[in-house]
């Protein structure tokens, strides 16, 4: 008989922390804590949150009835670390390093190996990450800018989109490594990557400010501009980056980030909201047309994902765009808890080596 | 036949020219030095100069006032317009006296000059497609920060100018056709054109594809970080973003013959940049074929940049599966005034108020 795994999965977020037990592919178990944000100010930085949140954690599998000591191994969602290639790493002590220190930047993601891996230790089993947000496989050409000192970076939605890409392939009925895609993921930032043969070749950064606008994020904007308005003198720096994420996008047009209320505000006729939204739905656009260039045009799908597909009249602003360019598919919400089940199970099973970070 | 004296006021030149109909008859260049033009204030304190020699070429040219149709300035930044071809009216001269213009520029002039000509002869002055043409649909002018809408800013008169040209080769009408085209020059002006309309474009001092003197769209957030890293002034860093950008930040030069010297000779760096800027611009094209929805008749690609094969070559490799792809290289900014002003004498285009 083939031995089964069960499989804790970790994905913390800005305001929540989701929880997953996976015997091999299936979900046994998913929760998810919200975090007010009184209850996270007392924290200086993110990384200073890992003991608050691995209690909550606990607390919870206890209140389940889930024996920790049960589980095979503990897989996180990855965070801001040096490019890496895609794929499953243990969580290790350079790792470890880079994600207290913040080294590669400040982001919620970065608990999650720091979490994984208080856990695992108490248990005495491996801590693993998966797809994290620095998966780089960008083209050199990709990777320019018009100012040397500000390469273009492949930060994005790995994961997600790596999971949506390899099941559009297979509804496709072709493997991963031999379609062309486009995926979409739309959440609070909105990336768009262009999958040549199973690799990432380009993807506009949304943690750096790049591609469209998003809920919480300003995405692109006019560069010149801006400019201007960091040396006006009326911004420090900190506010600044406030603008761009956090407060910006459709949150700084409408003062909120979700869509719903956005729809509500719409319906109650204000023009001001119709108008951003539909801006954003063309701006995403744009760069699906922009990423189309990247592939010549030939292309096996187009794939829209991530909670907002959940909004049909979005969806449609997006779709009658992009018809002229491919098939287009729609994948509902995240899949990240089970693509990063997925990712530590094809490592147990020894269908994929463990990856090392250094 | 129509007699037309063109005037276009540049930083160090002032180039003249005397078109009959399609026909340019004769063209003058008045270069001067940076130091003859480096003491004025503002652009209009250089008219009085700009205009005494304009006089004078017109002296040796021999060419009798009385005979023109019309005389055409080079339009400015003035405030935002719909394209076409426009009178110099009292409410132009006086926003360009007082200054109320998008940008202090020596384009501004060109309208005060056409006017002076004009009332000589007797005959109306005009400007066409001025860099401030802006006929943007309300969403494209949403960025993701509300105090920075996106402003329309482009290369308006190549671009009009080559658009009628193709729709003339096309043998369809201007007002018919849906087209992307791109002005490939120092800066880059791609605009998507619906129906007559240009609905979007890149703004080349905001974003977009780098090009040979500008930086285009930017990663923000690092952006932001060297803007408050005291390493660089404003001025340094507007610097870097139009003028300093581009092709001149990565190899020293604005020079696209000496960028394709350095490729054959076997400079990777150089095929590098160069082929990354096409590829910019490829994109760019494809994120405008979205905004019409992929409805596109034609691609037309222009400017100084359009004469490199290379370039042409990559871009088209990659955008050929939107539409036809046309290369109308370089542009003539005389011809284009000139034949802004035939289209409204002859009926073809209503002359625009300002």
């Amino acid at each position: 008989m083939v031995k089964s795994y069960l499989i804790l999965v970790i994905n913390p977020g800005s305001t929540s922390t989701k929880v997953a037990l996976f015997e091999d592919k299936r979900q046994l178990f998913m929760s998810s804590i919200s975090h007010s944000e009184d209850e996270l100010q007392q924290f200086s930085s993110i990384s200073d949150q890992h003991e608050f949140r691995v209690q909550i954690i606990e607390d919870m599998l206890e209140k389940n009835n889930i024996d920790i000591r049960t589980v095979d191994c503990v897989v996180a969602r990855g965070g801001l670390l040096h490019a890496i290639p895609s794929g499953t790493y243990e969580v290790n002590d350079k790792m470890l390093h880079d994600l207290r220190k913040a080294e590669w930047g400040e982001h919620a993601s970065n608990l999650g190996g720091i979490i994984a891996h208080d856990i695992a230790q108490e248990v005495g089993v491996a801590a693993y990450i998966v797809d994290s947000v620095v998966v780089d496989e960008m083209e050199p050409i990709a990777r320019l800018s018009g100012m040397p000192e500000l390469e273009r970076r492949s930060i994005f939605h790995a994961l997600n989109q790596k999971a949506i890409a390899r099941r559009a392939a297979e509804e496709l009925e072709k493997k991963y490594d031999e379609v062309n895609l486009i995926v979409v993921h739309m959440g609070g930032g909105i990336s768009v990557g262009v999958h040549e043969k199973g690799r990432v070749v380009d993807v506009n950064n949304a943690f750096d400010g790049d591609g469209p606008f998003a809920p919480e994020r300003a995405g692109g904007v006019p560069a010149g501009q801006l400019v201007e308005l960091c040396f006006s003198g009326k911004y420090t720096k900190k506010e600044i980056k406030k603008r761009l994420v956090g407060n910006a996008g459709m949150v700084a047009y409408l003062g909120t980030n979700d869509m719903r209320k956005t729809k509500e505000l719409m319906e109650a006729g204000d023009q001001n909201a119709k108008l951003v939204y539909e801006a954003m739905a063309y701006q995403v656009a744009k760069e699906v047309g922009a990423c189309a260039t990247v592939l010549k045009g030939k292309i096996d799908g187009i794939v829209l994902s991530g909670g907002l597909t959940y909004d049909d009249d979005f969806v449609w602003l997006i779709k009658e765009r992009l018809r002229w360019i491919g098939r287009i598919f729609i994948s509902h919400g995240e899949k990240e808890m089970q693509a990063l089940a997925y990712g530590a199970l094809r490592v147990l099973r020894g269908k994929e080596k463990v990856k090392t970070y250094s | 036949m129509h007699r037309i004296l063109v005037i276009n006021p540049g930083s160090t030149s002032t180039k003249v020219a005397c078109f009959e109909d399609e026909q340019e008859i004769w063209n003058e260049t008045i270069a001067y030095d940076k130091s003859q033009v480096s003491g004025f204030g503002r652009a209009v304190e250089q008219n009085e100069m700009r205009r005494l020699d304009i006089e004078e070429v017109i002296r040796q040219k021999k060419l009798d006032l009385s005979s023109l149709s019309a005389v055409v300035g080079r339009g400015g930044p003035f405030k935002s317009l719909e394209s076409g071809t426009y009178i110099v009216d009292d409410n132009l001269l006086q926003d360009i006296k007082l200054g109320n213009v998008q940008a202090e520029h020596i384009s501004n002039i060109g309208a005060l000059l056409a006017d002076e000509f004009a009332k000589q002869a007797g005959v109306s002055a005009f400007f066409v497609d001025p860099v401030s043409v802006d006929e943007f649909e309300p969403m494209a002018r949403v960025s993701g920060i509300p105090e920075l809408e996106r402003i329309s800013l482009l290369h308006a008169l190549n671009v009009r100018a080559t658009a009628h040209k193709a729709a003339k080769e096309m043998g369809r009408s201007y007002s018919d056709l849906n087209l992307i085209v791109a002005h490939l020059g120092g800066g880059i002006s791609i605009c998507p054109i619906r129906k007559g309309r240009i609905i979007d474009v890149n703004n080349a001092n905001e974003g977009g594809p780098f090009s040979p003197e500008r930086a285009g769209g930017l990663p923000v957030s690092s952006l932001v970080k060297l803007c408050y890293s005291e390493k660089y002034t404003f001025d340094d860093m507007k610097k870097c973003i139009v003028g300093n950008g581009g092709l001149v930040a990565h190899l020293g030069t604005n020079d696209s013959r000496d960028v394709e010297k350095r490729i054959e000779q076997g400079d990777e760096k150089a095929r590098l940049v160069y082929e990354a800027m096409a590829y910019q611009i490829a994109k760019e094209i494809g994120a405008m074929a979205t905004v019409l929805k992929g409805q596109v008749d034609a691609i037309l690609l222009t400017g100084g940049l359009a004469h490199s094969q290379m370039l042409v070559d990559w871009i088209t490799d990659r955008i050929s599966f939107i539409a036809p792809v046309r290369v109308y290289p370089g542009e003539n900014e005389m011809m284009s005034m000139a034949m802004g002003v035939l289209r409204v004498l002859r009926g073809k285009e209503e002359i625009k108020k300002y």
